[in-house]
């Protein structure tokens, strides 16, 4: 018990002198993912730099013909495009769709608020692989939506919408969807009420009341729930495989694939860190894009 | 009803009929905007929605309309072996990953929120790193670096259950690191104060002060940790073996060759299972005020 100790005989917690135990209270949990997420990163990274050879399988070597053959092979930059086109799609779709709703989230004052908030988070806790299984249900050729076109007359024969870039879309927009409402909800909520009401009283009809006061405002919440949400869907392994088929293929896929079917351990790492380093690069240009412009907006804002 | 009526009346007396346009348009606007929450909110139901049907269909190929209902499909899911097994596994490997999480990730938020030491950001940001880093990429990384280990060592880590759970820590701790966090800061530092200078020793303080005072984030990280270690597909792909798979990826392998009653009983027995713990958790812990 000499840790709880220490952890008691601090209650300020901010003395600087003396020797405290307090901190190696983090040794446990910092020894978990130095040595199951840190290690593991780099001794695929440095595998990155080895030599793929059919007969020897990995041959250690020093090279960067990995990411040589990436960025001059069509269809691995066909990959990373689709990647990041599905991404980035998916991202300001869930934007346009989730707004509506975590606006009249955060404004309502009704007694099943909670209840709303924990009906958003249950689909994101069930997980994938179980939405995907929905999905198929939705969309193959005996699926409810054929079978409803069929029955009114809409088409005369089912509508191939399984194993198709639309199928993979909608999947992945109902997978991000909770993230960024629950995201632009709690930003939404720390905008106060009273700036709508006054851009409403001095004449601004609803429509200029979001464009030119809501969203605004609530640019640092679209700016967050899109980093995540964008993210999530350049990482997207389940739903790609299930609903788009073998014929799409995005980055976590294709990864996997060089891991399993050719085991080409040296590639599916090199491609591990440019998928990772894209999404990085790409998430940052898309932040400085968008809070330049919130910068903009207060500047021109300030002389009126 | 009665005063909406008046205000009306009086404004509808007082202004143009332009006004009365430019209320009857907000009205429609923001009906409007009901409408497409509300479908919005429907379409991310949609698909727990259908796997809940179609595991009752009578019929084994899935179509439009049910031909009638049964519950054969269940007992069919569970005379299949892997999803049996899978099941059990799951949730061996969720419960241990939780307990493992959720006491080291606990213990190293306290020592983040309530000591001031050098590299303390650095620490938070390596415990919250999990977070950052891609499934497949954690889960492959954790592939080649077993099979190096193995060969180091002579020991087993494919396809055992510490070798799943070790893994699957990595997805509880930076949960348990917010939420623990959170609900620390959040704490009035003049109760403990209060309860030292009343004479309690600190371990005292603290068992009686200050854990109670954490529980709320502490019942939600394990809820989260367990959660997210049993749906978890990604970083488990390639960490399972033969005979020793999670249920997730048993129903990828599944799903891959079709869509059917059976599997759809087996993904409605997992969403049942996680609203239950939601539900049960939201009786102790409010769950709206920590998301």
């Amino acid at each position: 018990m000499a840790t709880a100790t220490a952890i008691g005989a601090r209650p300020g917690g901010q003395r600087a002198e003396g020797f405290s135990l307090g901190p190696f209270l983090l040794v446990p949990a910092s020894l978990l993912v130095v040595a199951f997420l840190a290690a593991p990163l780099l001794v695929l990274f440095r595998y990155s730099f080895n030599r793929y050879s059919p007969r020897e399988f990995m041959v250690d070597a020093f090279t960067l013909e990995n990411y040589a053959r990436f960025f001059t092979d069509a269809y691995f930059i066909g990959v990373l495009a689709t990647t990041v086109q599905v991404a980035a799609v998916c991202t300001l779709v869930s934007l346009l769709f989730a707004y509506p709703l975590a606006y009249l989230m955060a404004r309502t004052e009704s007694r099943w608020k909670s209840a709303l908030v924990i009906a958003v988070v249950f689909p994101l806790m069930v997980g994938n692989v179980v939405r995907a299984a929905g999905w198929m249900a939705v969309l193959g050729n005996e699926g409810i939506v054929n079978h409803l076109m069929l029955s009114i007359g809409l088409i005369s024969r089912p509508v191939r919408l399984m194993y198709t870039p639309f199928a993979v879309y909608v999947g992945i927009i109902a997978v991000v969807l909770p993230y960024m409402i629950l995201t632009l909800q709690s930003v939404i909520e720390g905008i106060g009420r009273e700036v709508e009401e006054a851009a409403a009283n001095l004449g601004a009809g609803p429509m200029t009341t979001f464009r030119r006061v809501l969203l605004p405002l609530s640019l640092p919440g679209v700016i967050a729930g899109g980093t995540l949400v964008f993210i999530l869907c350049m990482n997207a392994y389940a739903t790609p495989v299930l609903l788009g088929g073998p014929q799409f293929k995005m980055m976590a896929p294709a990864l996997y694939d060089q891991f399993t079917r050719t085991t080409n351990w040296p590639f599916g790492a090199a491609l591990a860190f440019i998928l990772m380093t894209s999404t990085l690069l790409l998430t940052i240009v898309g932040t400085t894009v968008l809070s330049r412009r919130m910068h903009h907006r207060k500047l021109e804002a300030a002389p009126r | 009803m009665t005063t909406r009526a008046l205000e009306a009346a009086r404004n509808g007396a007082a202004a143009a009929p332009a006004a009365g346009l430019a209320r009857l348009k907000r009205r429609a606007g923001r009906w409007a905007l009901r409408g497409l929450a509300g479908l919005v909110f429907f379409f991310i139901f949609i698909p727990v929605i259908f796997v809940l049907w179609i595991s009752l269909f009578q019929q084994q190929i899935v179509s439009f309309p049910p031909e009638g209902y049964t519950l054969r499909w269940y007992e069919n899911a569970f005379a299949r072996s892997e999803f049996r097994h899978g099941f059990g596994l799951s949730l061996q490997v969720a419960f241990i990953a939780m307990v493992i999480g959720v006491t080291s990730g606990a213990a190293g938020a306290y020592a983040i929120v309530r000591f001031r030491f050098p590299g303390r950001e650095a620490f938070n940001n390596l415990l919250l790193g999990p977070l950052v880093v891609p499934g497949i990429v954690a889960g492959t990384s954790l592939y080649v670096y077993y099979i190096m280990v193995e060969n180091l060592l002579d020991v087993d880590f494919r396809g055992t259950l510490h070798g799943l759970v070790l893994g699957h820590i990595l997805l509880t701790i930076p949960w348990t690191v917010r939420l623990v966090s959170a609900s620390l800061v959040g704490l009035d530092r003049a109760v403990e104060e209060a309860a030292m200078n009343l004479g309690a020793g600190p371990w005292t303080t603290f068992r009686r002060i200050t854990l109670p005072m954490m529980r709320p984030g502490l019942v939600a990280a394990s809820l989260f940790s367990f959660i997210q270690s049993f749906e978890n597909l990604e970083l488990t792909l390639l960490l399972v073996g033969p005979g020793r798979t999670t249920l997730p990826v048993a129903m990828l392998n599944y799903l891959e060759f079709r869509i059917d009653p059976t599997i759809a009983a087996v993904a409605s027995v997992q969403i049942v299972l996680i609203g239950a713990l939601m539900l049960i958790t939201d009786r102790f812990v409010k769950l709206s005020r920590i998301v």
